[in-house]
């Protein structure tokens, strides 16, 4: 017997869908695609959770999600850090509904069963009606579920649903040395974050959004209206005096083609990377003084150049995070669905360092990363129009072909590539597929 | 109410419209031109946020800035304005909270819809207007817009509450 309507479900070929120098457009369009990348990628790679400055005391929590699961990130009692699935272990209701609190223990909303923050179950109503049962309080199944796997470097917690894989630290082994640069910016050597969270709502494929972190063509391409605009006003306005920091920040977007291909782009296994390094474009911000001098005098002048020598652009955790050391930022990733992916924003605080930097990194968030904000609605247009282009069947291949073939290999899975190269997407992919190729039948 | 507030309860509303209607006509630099010069816009990202200096916003703009995006809403590289949205401002509710020699804080609520490629989207919340009395009008010195939903996630909105 035909029909006339094929509804059998094609496979997922990884290796076809994301070749060494180009992509499949599905990978942006299909929602079969995301739903695997939810659990080959999202639910297996490190995840980033939050900051433990977030559960600074003993009964704080923080509720996110790791790809589509909820979980929560406790302080317990006995001062550690943990996340757990935010589900009661007895019917399955969320336990905390908002997003960070403080409180004596969890207790659902629905029957009243009550948990530690550390999972462990403290109380359940009329409990001698399990006498006799299968359930027993001290089994696994009576306690909040940990997720499998969690750890923190330097006050940032990471998380992975699955039990096995590399470590934290090897994972983190190519770009820790970025979250070490922004910790080291502390006089204090302690980070806290602070100021609130933005939250962007982008009508594409988390892709884009990762991608282009480290994509160097495009910044003096789609960001004219807004640096040359920025440069011209304060030109007209202020003549020779110097620029504000608001114009310091919007600026540099439209350096030229051989500034973004000195900053140089670095690339490590797993999908990480980071370009900027030697300069950026935060580099020629304004010193603060009094921040220099608190900087050397906790570190020495010799450590304290050796701590600003680093200046990196975006450093890219893959898939669900990306900093800004030199301007003490974060953005996170939360993808909703194929088209739909929403980026939080947040800042830090050097512990030690003068008011003017923190105000500086909250400017910074309001003028590049805010849902109303001055540079970003360019980056998010030519990302919409990505997932709208890439759905006709004009062509079915997204080119990565840039400088392929002349990465530069420093050794120890760090590849170097000048700024123009697309060896960014290629290392994401590269990851992408390790992911997206196990367990596969 | 005397006959001399109510009056100027009715110049304050006329002020606040006319500042709605220079921004649903894009008519920027005279927008722009009702703030005091060391006037500022503020759209929190909470609801009671104190401070716009050590919390994010989705705007915070002094002259520099609102000159810097109105100037950026004219150019043709500006490929997330094309087409520019339309916007729609209703404002009620207003109220004079304060008045203190020739300074005002007016509190209103507004509902805006912007228009842009097919799609309305609504934005409501509420506006707080600090002015100040000059000859027979007056000044923003601050306009602060507060979404019911500020603290939630949004779309890409380039144009102001």
């Amino acid at each position: 017997m035909t029909t006339l309507i094929d509804n059998t479900q094609k496979p997922i070929d990884v290796e076809f869908l994301a070749q060494e120098d180009k992509v499949h457009r599905s990978l942006y369009t299909d929602p079969a695609v995301f739903a695997l990348e939810m659990e080959r990628v999202w639910e297996r790679s490190w995840i980033y959770v939050g900051h433990e400055s977030q559960v600074q005391e003993p009964g704080q929590y923080y509720a996110t999600t790791i790809g589509r699961q909820p979980v929560i990130m406790t302080r317990h009692t006995d001062g550690e850090v943990y996340v757990l699935f935010n589900r009661c272990a007895h019917k399955g209701a969320q336990l905390v509904g908002d997003e960070c609190g403080k409180v004596k223990e969890l207790r659902c909303c629905y029957h009243g069963w009550r948990f530690h923050l550390d999972g462990s179950l403290l109380s359940i109503p009329l409990e001698q009606g399990y006498d006799g049962t299968d359930f027993s309080r001290g089994s696994k199944e009576a306690d909040i579920q940990k997720v499998p796997r969690y750890g923190t470097y330097r006050g940032f917690v990471f998380a992975s649903l699955s039990p096995d894989g590399p470590n934290l630290e090897t994972w983190l082994s190519g770009v820790a040395s970025s979250i070490d640069n922004m910790v080291d910016r502390a006089p204090d050597g302690e980070l806290e974050i602070t100021g609130g969270v933005l939250r962007y709502e982008h009508d594409c494929n988390w892709k884009f959004f990762i991608e282009n972190l480290n994509d160097l063509m495009h910044p003096m391409v789609t960001h004219q209206s807004s640096s040359l605009t920025a440069r011209s006003v304060a030109k007209r306005s202020l003549g020779d005096e110097p620029a504000p920091a608001a114009i310091e920040i919007i600026s540099p977007f439209t350096e030229s083609y051989s500034f973004f291909d000195e900053m140089g782009l670095h690339a490590f296994d797993y999908g990480h990377g980071y370009s900027g390094g030697k300069t950026s474009i935060h580099a020629k911000y304004s010193d603060v003084p009094e921040y220099n001098a608190a900087m050397e005098k906790a570190y020495g002048k010799e450590k304290v150049d050796e701590i600003f020598a680093v200046n990196r652009h975006n450093t890219v955790f893959y898939p669900s995070a990306t900093i800004k050391g030199a301007i003490q930022t974060m953005r996170v990733v939360k993808p909703v669905a194929v088209d739909r992916t929403i980026i939080e924003s947040w800042t830090f605080r050097l512990k030690g360092a003068p008011d003017e930097l923190l105000r500086r990194s909250i400017l910074y968030c309001n003028l590049i990363n805010s849902s109303a904000n001055l540079v970003g609605p360019d980056d998010q247009e030519a990302y919409r129009r990505q997932q709208i282009g890439l759905g006709s069947e004009g062509a079915d291949w997204v080119l990565m072909h840039r400088d392929f073939g002349r990465d530069e290999d420093l050794g120890d899975g760090h590849v170097y590539a000048k700024g123009s190269s697309d060896l960014a997407f290629r290392n994401q992919y590269r990851a992408w597929k390790m992911y997206m190729s196990q367990g596969a039948a | 109410m005397s006959a001399e507030d109510l009056a100027f309860y009715h110049r304050v509303s006329q002020f606040l419209f006319q500042e709605a209607r220079l921004l649903d006509e894009q008519r920027w630099a005279d927008w722009n031109s009702l703030f005091t010069d060391d006037g500022v816009y503020w759209a929190p990202a909470t609801p009671d946020q104190p401070d716009p200096l050590h919390h994010v916003s989705l705007m915070y703009e002094d002259r520099l800035l609102r000159d810097v995006r109105i100037a950026r809403f004219k150019s043709p590289a500006a490929y997330s304005l094309q087409p520019f949205p339309r916007t729609s401002h209703l404002i009620s509710n207003i109220m004079i909270d304060v008045r203190d020699g020739d300074m005002l804080e007016v509190s209103s609520r507004f509902q805006m819809t912007e228009y842009r490629r097919d799609k309305p989207s609504f934005y409501s919340g509420g506006y707080r207007h600090q002015l100040v009395e000059e000859n027979d009008s007056f000044k923003i010195r601050e306009k602060k817009a507060v979404l019911v939903n500020c603290d939630g996630a949004h779309e890409s909105s380039s144009v102001y509450f």
